[in-house]
């Protein structure tokens, strides 16, 4: 028991952070490279979740194809731009991990908390749009949401 | 637009026959001289009147466009979609051809890239088969592959029309009609949740896109390929129009502050900005206000959907929750007063 409460504490603490292609997920990861670039025992994952296009979106399979392998490059392009400001920063690069979501995802927030909850993350790290209130009513915020359905964990959010 | 003479046509429906079922269903009077098959609906504004499209080997006698009754005031003809007689039984369907219109949907001053999905509409019809709340059909491909739907006919006015009729009154109406208008809303609303649990949306919740069945009496949402990517609510927008229509249903009508205003209503002096709705800031929706009568807890449901709102339902079974416990509330009160009696 003793043993199990050691080895826990000497674990890394889990990181998420979550971004997209916007202004304000560039603005999470270079606060968290500012705030904990260098300093040890911390593991961060840098998460963007793709929902998974309604079949019956596009006219055909390959447009819905060719759709996905855009989103699947930019994220890509934008994962690994991200990874390196953390290791720039002094994160070490076996404690940098990126992980792409496609999936059938309701709500981008629910996806993000999931992917927490199994890794067991205990902070998510997320930027804030500033999305008006008729957009959020309309279109949601998956920041404001994170907030409000986040458990056993902190939440940042970074404007 | 493949369009053959019927001689032409590899059809198992010759000239005379489609001539005799057309007599039968529709009159000989309306035989058309020179009738001509359509197959292929890929050009849908060549598709005319007095054509039969044959689908699937079934034929549809063509007649007059739809159109879309926003309101009743810009009623703009939807050349795709027809009205037809199903030849076989001389049932009324609507044919809605392919129209792959891509367009800006604005709603109050936000926009948003929108689609009209075929397919979308034709997953729906095969998920809510048998569903008392919807329309029903089916889809079948055209010679050239496009998805067209076969929607049965509704007699019917829309629910919204419906509801004006009832009441000599608000009053009247809110304390005699409203309950049963509610409960047929819960149903309906109980429908959109049908299709969020199956990863559906409508995409145009509208409350004339509610029609109440003559025969039956069974509202049925009607028009469902409007789709569109969503941001980090799937659901957000059947949500808005979900809560459009509870207020015009709980104010018998929509109540619009210029309304009040016009008309020199001491109502018109009370209210803010938090009480209007959060999109058309013309409308209220604090309708205790107006009706002082309306029930705490049924303004409260109101109230997610103003500019006043802090919190906003994230799904339709939050809504169903607390519409639930309006519903036996009024219930309770409507029989309370009736034991008074």
């Amino acid at each position: 028991m003793r043993t199990e409460t050691l080895e826990s504490f000497n674990k890394d603490r889990r990181i998420l952070i979550a971004v997209d292609n916007s202004e304000n997920a560039e603005r999470a990861i270079l606060y968290v490279a500012d705030s904990l670039g260098g300093v040890s025992g911390f593991y961060v994952t840098i998460l963007t979740v793709i929902p998974e296009p309604p079949a019956d979106y596009f006219e055909t399979a390959t447009e819905c194809n060719s759709w996905i392998e855009e989103q699947k490059s930019e994220a890509t392009r934008m994962l690994d731009k991200y990874r390196q400001i953390l290791i720039q920063s002094g994160f070490v690069e076996d404690k940098v991990e990126t992980i792409m979501d496609i999936r059938k995802c309701p709500s981008v927030a629910d996806c993000i908390i999931d992917v927490q909850q199994k890794l067991k993350c205990c902070t998510i790290v997320i930027g804030r749009r500033g999305v008006s209130k008729k957009e959020e009513f309309l279109f949601g915020s998956t920041s404001s949401k994170i907030v409000r359905s986040g458990k056993n964990c902190a939440v940042w959010v970074i404007e | 637009m493949k369009r053959k003479k019927v001689a032409d046509q590899e059809t198992h429906f010759s000239e005379p026959d489609l001539a005799e079922m057309i007599t039968r269903w529709v009159g000989p009077d309306r035989v058309p001289k020179g009738l001509r098959v359509v197959t292929d609906t890929s050009d849908f504004f060549r598709v005319d009147y007095d054509d039969v499209v044959v689908l699937d080997n079934h034929p549809y006698f063509i007649r007059n466009y739809e159109r879309e009754g926003r309101f009743g005031i810009d009623e703009e003809p939807k050349f795709w979609v027809r009205r037809a007689v199903d030849l076989l039984d001389g049932s009324t369907k609507i044919v809605k051809m392919v129209f792959h219109e891509q367009f800006k949907a604005r709603v109050g001053d936000l926009t948003f890239e929108c689609v009209r999905s075929p397919k979308k509409e034709g997953a729906i019809l095969d998920m809510v088969r048998g569903h008392p709340n919807f329309a029903q059909g089916f889809w079948v491909e055209d010679a050239s592959g496009n998805v067209v739907r076969i929607i049965d006919f509704i007699q019917g006015k829309t629910f919204a029309d419906y509801v004006l009729e009832l009441g000599k009154d608000h009053e009247d109406y809110f304390y005699n009609h409203f309950p049963l208008v509610l409960s047929e809303y819960i149903e309906l609303a109980k429908a959109i949740g049908f299709l969020h649990e199956n990863y559906q949306k409508h995409g145009d919740i509208r409350r004339d896109h509610i029609i109440k069945e003559k025969d039956t009496g069974l509202c049925r949402w009607i028009d469902f390929d409007f789709n569109f990517l969503h941001k980090e609510s799937m659901f957000g927008y059947d949500l808005f129009g979900l809560g459009n229509i509870l207020a015009y249903l709980a104010g018998r009508g929509d109540v619009m502050a210029s309304w009040l205003r016009e008309n020199d209503s001491p109502v018109f002096n009370r209210l803010s900005a938090d009480d209007m709705n959060i999109i058309f800031n013309n409308r209220v929706v604090n309708l205790r206000k107006v009706y002082p009568y309306i029930p705490e807890i049924l303004n409260r449901v109101l109230l997610h959907f103003s500019v006043g709102a802090n919190i906003f339902y994230d799904n339709a079974n939050e809504l169903l929750t607390d519409l639930q416990e309006v519903r036996d509330r009024i219930r309770d009160r409507n029989q309370g007063m009736a034991e008074v009696r």
